[in-house]
């Protein structure tokens, strides 16, 4: 396999975006990383979009090929690609495999989705149509409800807090308020969330143990990146960033099958191969990027992605090693606790991110001296994960 | 339909629930259909306050039970205390509507 290099990186804000349609969202975001890249009239041979569902949130499919059409990218190849929420990793992994292969120079991978079309209700359902039809779809199950049994089994298994998971959530919302491009830019406090007799106000049961502030909110948005090869991007003078490190692992569909509930074996997985590809450890990480759609996420992700030991990342949080200026710091962006979660556009968005902080572009969220980053997609409730090394050249 | 249909490898005896075409254990492709037996332990549960679309309710607790011959199965249940480790008993009941039509499921009590 050849090198692959980022070249380019686009995002349009996450937010309510009313006035924009998914196809607009997805070519403004592509345009922005064509332009960041500076590829001008260069052809791009591919088109990769990550998108989940918008079949059910919007009633049209084939939004690659109109994606295409928007960009007068034609007559360049195009697919969708769904992998629920990590679809947007999917999307560029089959990027990195085109460019990788040699088989294309330039590749656009973009990712999105536009949520807010549909009223909440509507839209907890599009989500938990990802659950097995049989074994959890037909009880009425929400992705916060399986990350609500997952949390009551770790929380139980490793000590964690509802402060611990309030940390995070407080950590990630200080992050988001450094984004511009964040959806939510709020300062939480403890006392407001968790503390307070009357903090049940602010923040009410979502799914058991889990409450409002530790779910992500429901978003539109995309970002995207361009992939090339290393000569095209230093032809660009946009060599800055390569991806050392692709791997994807899947595990069983629900959750009770898996012998040990509390074992995300497909992140163990993932993250091995990623960093073995990449010839890193944990150890050599600056900054990570981990799918924190619930705060018990960001907590489990970072020991099965042998950042911490299990049951070591609660302590770690309580330290502050977690936020910017500290040991690792987990989702400066804000994560998608305060960036949003437009399901489509998270894989993408977390690696625009890593570029960013790579590049020393981050601004006032920027991670000083960041060279190696990680992203961690998650798929599911853990059955298709991908993860994601990249190198500063 | 009384209960679920779960599945027994006739090879290693490994038990399945959904359905698969290759045993989750061994690969085999062999399979007894068994029924769950005995009492229900709970193994984790939650409860859903924001449900999607067409169940109107709040509240709603569900949870993923192991019963004695070995099948686990996520389901609704039905008691006013909930703690885990408890033992509750099996049901079949319609647990949603989904196009009009009632849809039965596993409910526990």
């Amino acid at each position: 396999m050849r090198p692959v290099v980022i070249a380019g990186v686009g995002m349009i804000p996450f937010e309510r975006r009313d006035e924009d349609s998914l196809v607009d969202m997805l070519s403004m975001a592509g345009l922005e990383a064509m332009d960041d890249a500076g590829i001008g009239e260069h052809p791009i041979d591919a088109v990769y979009v990550g998108n989940m569902a918008s079949g059910l949130f919007n009633r049209q499919v084939s939004v690659a090929s109109s994606v295409v059409d928007r960009l007068n990218l034609m007559p360049a190849a195009a697919d969708r690609v769904e992998n629920g929420p990590a679809s947007g990793g999917s999307a560029v992994k089959n990027g990195f495999l085109a460019v990788a292969s040699g088989y294309c120079d330039a590749v656009l991978v973009i990712g999105g989705e536009k949520m807010r079309e549909v009223i909440g209700p509507r839209a907890t359902d599009v989500v938990a149509c990802m659950t097995h039809p049989l074994a959890e779809y037909i009880y009425g199950v929400t992705l916060p409800g399986l990350a609500g049994m997952f949390a009551q089994l770790y929380m139980e298994k490793y000590g964690i807090t509802r402060e611990h998971l309030a940390l995070v959530s407080i950590k990630n919302q200080d992050n988001g308020i450094l984004n511009p491009n964040a959806h939510i830019h709020m300062k939480i406090t403890m006392e407001g969330i968790l503390t307070h007799p009357q903090s049940h106000i602010n923040n009410p049961v979502v799914a058991e143990p889990l409450h409002l502030y530790d779910c992500c909110p429901v978003s539109d948005g995309a970002a995207a990146v361009l992939l090339t090869t290393e000569e095209l991007a230093a032809s660009l003078g946009k060599a800055a960033v390569e991806i050392a490190g692709v791997a994807q692992a899947t595990d069983t569909h629900t959750l009770q099958e898996r012998s040990d509930p509390t074992d995300l074996k497909a992140v163990t997985i993932a993250s091995q191969k990623a960093f073995s590809m990449a010839g890193m450890e944990p150890g050599d990480i600056d900054v990570a990027e981990l799918h924190d759609a619930f705060t018990i996420l960001e907590i489990a992700e970072s020991e099965h992605a042998g950042f911490f030991a299990k049951g070591e990342a609660a302590s770690a949080i309580k330290a502050g090693e977690t936020r910017i200026g500290g040991k690792l710091p987990i989702n400066p962006s804000g994560g998608l606790k305060a960036r949003g979660h437009p399901v489509g556009a998270t894989g993408v968005a977390q690696i625009v991110e890593l570029v960013w902080q790579l590049r020393g572009e981050a601004g006032e969220r920027q991670v000083e001296g960041a060279a190696n980053g990680f992203s961690l997609n998650f798929g599911g409730f853990g059955n298709n994960v991908l993860a994601f090394v990249l190198r500063r050249r | 339909m009384s209960t679920i249909t779960a599945y027994k490898c006739t090879n290693c005896g490994q038990v399945m629930y959904p359905h698969h075409l290759r045993c989750l254990n061994c690969n085999e492709r062999e399979f007894e259909e068994i029924e769950p037996e005995g009492k229900a332990k709970l193994l984790t549960y939650t409860i859903i306050n924001e449900l999607p679309w067409g169940i109107d309710e709040r509240g709603r607790i569900l949870g993923v039970v192991e019963f004695e011959n070995g099948v686990r199965a996520l389901g609704l249940i039905k008691a006013d205390k909930v703690k885990l480790g408890m033992k509750l008993s099996a049901s079949m009941e319609p647990v949603r509507v989904i196009g009009g039509e009632e849809v039965l499921g596993l409910t526990y009590s």
